[in-house]
């Protein structure tokens, strides 16, 4: 049956080529859309539980006060603080983003066990107050190397001379989850905060937000009402969430992005679908006669439907299988390009399985209705069909 | 005495068409021995081909019993027809009805895929019998590079590739130049002569009614006449 099969697809090159083409576009846009969705949302599904965020009551962008830190620190079952300050800051020109974060060295690492410096080494990076730990995506992208300065332009926190800011690499880390991205520049808050107080650097003073570690048999829910409870009298209140949460808000920020994503994703299916069916049911029209013949032989109808149903699926999982090639070959530039907006962008084997079983069912409901056309016909109808 | 392979009762088949009721066999009864090589001739709309489908198995009477190899076919379901149609019937079209996509030793191969016979098994038989319709320099083509006549004896190849009782040819030389139809008629004949095939071919042609031993006449649906062809009932015997 195979062989017939083929034979029937090769028999229209063109035709099978270009549904095949289309199979492969759709399963790698699919592959692509279903990445960058699962990547916009790994900062919440794979967010680690002992870690809690402090933002201001009033405003994620009203900073804190320094001194909180210590106060967090005090609270029961906190075992680590640390300042997590958004700098915003541009490198060379405004289309090279990238996040660059304040933070503490000393509590940093504590916080994200997730953080494996491959390159250079955290110490030299706590040592030096111009230093900066960066993500290997950038030095991917870039071409930073250790020892390397990179100035950056501050937007929120220019330099009062107009010149831009220099940084060290001092390391160069991997997340070992994809709760961390591999693109962002974390340096000494020090730095910045010293600047602010010398005059060095126009901006707001105080901490963006707090990060807190937790004890491993602390209970989160608890540790959020008493940071509430703690700061509830001021001298400004705060409002702490988990991880899980602190990222949903990010996301929630990008509007409606993932349901357009998804939207287009399933859009993009629907008119394949249409496309595939389109061409199944001119091949089981064309197939009427050879129908009637096999049928005349003995073939009996279950084999007919098979052979439609079976080259629907050739088609399409043929073309499936082109479209994740691609999709997989382009992963490496689709990951720095997509850099910066989302975390982490794999085409997992959870995605290219989900292409594959999507083009599959395509396949098997493009392929039952000129099947069992093909089964119900007589075999009388089917031979007086012209060829 | 010669037992009837074919033996129909009172078979009656209408159809309709254009909100009219078409008599198409009209109580007809005929028999066949086996061995036996019958052309069926008549007017367009006698009803030729309806009794070649009721007899092949691709149509059931509305009346009547159609007895074929042994078997009452009115009783048989669609499945147990298939089945019955590739263990006892070779059918030749007037169109060939080749597979275009397919070499002409697949084709013949085609059908042995109904057998439990191996890969190897199926090949070596269909060569035998595209060597026995004096095809074997043509197995690789398809029939696009083929003649009318070559295509002809690829279809009786792969009709008789199942080594079947009976074979039903339908105007099997309607669309072939007098020498290509004189070769697949010289073909059925020595099919019916040499392995004992019972031959039943449809014809207007009565150069090819003549290589028959039997010619039935049917007109609007009712049995004319049944003449023989003494020559050919003697090679027959």
């Amino acid at each position: 049956m195979l062989r017939l099969v083929l034979r029937n697809l090769l028999a229209h090159k063109t035709r099978s080529a270009l549904t095949m083409c289309s199979m492969a576009f759709a399963v790698c846009l699919m592959c692509i859309l279903q990445a960058s969705l699962i990547g916009l949302e790994s900062a919440v599904t794979n967010a680690a539980v002992n870690r809690l965020w402090i933002q201001s009551a009033v405003s994620l962008f009203v900073p804190l006060p320094m001194s909180y830190e210590a106060k967090i620190e005090s609270v029961a079952g906190v075992e680590h603080a640390c300042k997590f300050q958004w700098f915003g800051g541009i490198y060379q020109d405004e289309s090279n983003f990238f996040a660059q974060f304040g933070i503490d060295p000393d509590s940093f690492q504590d916080c994200y066990p997730e953080l494996e410096i491959v390159e250079g080494s955290y110490e030299a990076f706590a040592q030096n107050r111009r230093g900066c730990i960066i993500g290997e995506g950038l030095a991917e992208k870039y071409g930073f190397a250790l020892g390397d300065t990179v100035p950056i332009i501050g937007t929120i926190f220019p330099r009062t001379g107009g010149g831009a800011w220099e940084f060290v690499v001092e390391a160069i880390y991997r997340p070992r989850t994809t709760a961390m991205d591999r693109v962002t520049m974390y340096f000494d808050f020090a730095y910045l905060e010293e600047a602010l107080r010398a005059g060095d650097s126009r901006g707001a003073q105080g901490v963006g937000v707090f990060l807190a570690k937790l004890d491993d048999d602390a209970d989160p829910t608890e540790a959020m009402g008493a940071i509430d409870g703690f700061f509830e009298n001021g001298p400004q209140r705060v409002q702490t969430t988990t991880e899980a949460e602190f990222g949903r808000q990010f996301l929630s920020m990008l509007g409606n992005v993932p349901a357009m994503l998804a939207a287009v994703g399933g859009a993009v299916l629907f008119a394949i679908f249409f496309a595939v069916l389109n061409t199944m049911l001119a091949a089981g029209r064309e197939r009427m006669r050879a129908v009637g013949i096999l049928k005349a032989m003995g073939f009996r109808n279950g084999f007919v439907f098979s052979t439609l149903l079976v080259e629907s699926l050739v088609l399409c999982t043929a073309g499936a299988a082109i479209g994740l090639g691609i999709s997989i070959g382009l992963e490496g530039g689709l990951q720095s390009a997509f850099a910066g907006m989302i975390q982490s962008f794999e085409i997992s084997s959870q995605v290219a399985l989900g292409s594959l079983v999507i083009a599959i069912v395509i396949g098997t409901v493009a392929g039952i209705a000129p099947g069992r056309s093909a089964a119900r016909v007589s075999t009388i109808q089917a031979l007086r069909t012209q060829a | 005495m010669t037992e009837n392979q074919i033996e129909l009762r009172g078979v009656r088949r209408s159809y309709e068409r254009g909100g009219e009721r078409l008599d198409v066999l009209q109580g007809l009864d005929l028999t066949m021995a086996t061995g036996s090589f019958h052309a069926l001739m008549g007017p367009s709309g006698s009803g030729k081909t309806t009794l070649l489908n009721l007899i092949g198995g691709l149509d059931q009477p509305d009346a009547g019993e159609v007895f074929v190899c042994g078997e009452d076919l009115a009783r048989l379901s669609n499945q147990e027809l298939a089945q019955w149609r590739a263990d006892h019937v070779g059918f030749v079209f007037q169109g060939f009805n080749l597979l275009p996509v397919l070499t002409a030793r697949e084709n013949v191969e085609l059908p042995l895929q109904l057998t439990p016979l191996s890969r190897a098994d199926r090949r070596a038989q269909a060569e035998r019998a595209l060597e026995l319709v004096g095809l074997t320099e043509r197995m690789t083509h398809k029939p696009s590079e083929l003649s009318g006549g070559q295509e002809q004896r690829v279809a009786i190849a792969r009709a008789i590739a199942m080594d079947p009782d009976l074979i039903l040819a339908d105007e099997p030389t309607g669309d072939l130049d007098r020498a290509a139809a004189e070769q697949v008629l010289e073909l059925l004949g020595q099919l019916n002569r040499e392995l004992g095939k019972t031959i039943l071919m449809v014809t207007h042609d009565p150069a090819a009614a003549e290589h028959a031993s039997h010619v039935v006449h049917l007109d609007k649906g009712r049995l004319e006449s049944i003449t023989k062809n003494p020559e050919r009932v003697r090679s027959e015997a």
